[in-house]
């Protein structure tokens, strides 16, 4: 398999905390609305405790995206080197395909620049040797940076309840599943 | 619903009018025998209807002006190729409007029709996408087909020789009570699916919009041809609104898979 970089979400370690996608807003200054990383809680049906579990979750830069297939002005590619799915801005025309096909939500509408727009896995950071800012910036160590041609955890999952499968996009995540959590009862002698 | 996809009713319903509209007009010229009818200004009216259409879908897009590099990416995005398509049939529109004599050339009708039908099938794929679980699949096309098939007939009602009009009505009533069938049962299909499908299906079923369309667009028309065997001047505007409303429900009630992550 070609080298192919994803993101590892840990979610028996993430605390919801929201620094990752802080870390984002802060690195790109992002204009109000636009979100490329967003934390969402699990429903009570997948995960029924008073404690909450979370995905972190933004552009999952697919085998097969389908943001770059639908694309009527070629606006993105996918790297050859690393897989990255990258948008260019500069060719987007704003007409929504993306942001409609993509079942992740990962595609946004920026309504000032009436553009679309996705994250960009830091490709720049990448490039220079460095981590995404979300990776960087996890305070328990629950976002990780994988290549998937390399990847071998036996208990890591693509498609977690929660998660929306969609097995033609093939996305680049792998999880850990959120576990029951401890619950400590204090004697009442 | 925000004013981009406000702008993709307006283009959908047109182009889809002007499409069944050349396909009527072919079929009435090709396949009947006897006088095709106001044929010249039928295809002048289905230009029209298409050109306005092209032009609302300029207002979809962030920026009109690059609406040229929507045609960039034929080698996979529907959109490119149902924009190509879009572009072609108003093209032979107008060689018909322009040629025409008693009757648009054989020929001429026959390649609009086929590539209005090849843009309308573009148009279906377009508005499938992953994102939609609803919808991706080839329920938009067969929604597309009878958009068509409705405003066509009952637009080309307008034009047609007396002699023809009550095979229109008979057409008219089957395409109607077809999509009656069709919009009343896909709801019911939805609610048997997965979350998200479930979750647009109640959508659906549940909001005034679905069933103005079902009343007005569809049951009223349907009646009114039923109770007379004709096309009364005033169905043809009901149904276009009908299929206005319809549209404004395909693109606002329709839920996103996205909306549901963390849930089953
Ligand atoms: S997650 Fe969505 S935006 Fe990201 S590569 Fe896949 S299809 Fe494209
Ligand atoms: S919004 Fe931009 S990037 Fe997205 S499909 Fe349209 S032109 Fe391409």
């Amino acid at each position: 398999m070609r080298k192919q970089l994803g993101f590892y979400v840990d979610a028996k370690r993430c605390i919801g905390c929201f620094t990752c996608a802080m870390a984002c807003k802060n690195q790109y200054l992002q204009d109000t609305g636009v979100i490329w990383r967003q934390v969402y809680p699990l429903k009570t049906e997948i995960y029924p405790h008073r404690e909450r579990a979370f995905y972190s979750l933004a552009c999952n830069h697919c085998a097969n995206p389908t943001c770059l297939n639908v694309c009527p002005a070629r606006a993105f590619y996918k790297r050859d080197q690393d897989g990255i799915v990258v948008h260019e801005q500069d060719k987007c025309i704003g007409c929504g395909n993306c942001i409609r096909s993509c079942p992740y939500g990962a595609a946004r509408y920026n309504p000032v620049l009436k553009k679309a727009e996705k994250c960009s896995f830091c490709w720049e950071r990448i490039d220079a040797g460095q981590q995404p800012a979300c990776v960087l910036s996890c305070p328990v160590d629950a976002l990780r940076l994988i290549d998937l041609a390399g990847f071998e955890e036996p208990n890591a999952v693509q498609y977690p309840p929660g998660f929306p499968r969609f097995p033609s996009l093939n996305p680049s995540v792998r999880f850990r599943v959120a576990t029951t959590p401890t619950i400590i009862r204090r004697s009442r002698t | 619903m925000n004013n981009m996809e406000l702008s993709l009713v307006f283009f959908t319903v047109l182009s889809q009018a002007a499409i069944g509209l050349v396909i009527l007009s072919s079929v009435r010229q090709l396949a009947l025998e006897g006088p095709a009818g106001n044929v010249r200004m039928e295809w002048l009216a289905a230009a029209i209807l298409l050109l306005v259409g092209m032009l609302a879908s300029l207002f979809h897009l962030g920026h009109p002006l690059g609406a040229p590099r929507a045609l960039t990416h034929l080698g996979t995005a529907w959109l490119s190729r149902e924009a190509l398509g879009v572009g072609l049939v108003l093209g032979l529109m107008v060689l018909g409007f322009i040629t025409a004599r008693e009757a648009v050339k054989p020929g001429l009708a026959l390649a609009a029709g086929a590539v209005g039908l090849l843009a309308l099938f573009f148009m279906g794929m377009t508005y499938a996408p992953p994102g939609y679980p609803a919808l991706s699949n080839a329920l938009p096309l067969v929604f597309f087909l009878l958009t068509a098939a409705v405003l066509g007939t009952a637009f080309s009602s307008y034009f047609a020789p007396a002699e023809k009009k009550p095979l229109l009505a008979r057409i008219l009533g089957v395409s109607l009570l077809v999509a009656l069938v069709v919009y009343l049962v896909v709801p019911l299909v939805w609610l048997s699916g997965g979350t998200v499908m479930q979750q647009t299906g109640t959508a659906y079923l549940t909001s005034p919009l679905y069933w103005t369309r079902i009343i007005i667009g569809l049951a009223i028309p349907l009646y009114a041809i039923w109770r007379s065997g004709s096309i009364s001047f005033w169905v043809p505007p009901v149904i276009l609104f009908g299929e206005l409303i319809g549209r404004v429900a395909f693109f606002s009630l329709s839920v996103h898979a996205s909306a549901n992550i963390g849930g089953l």
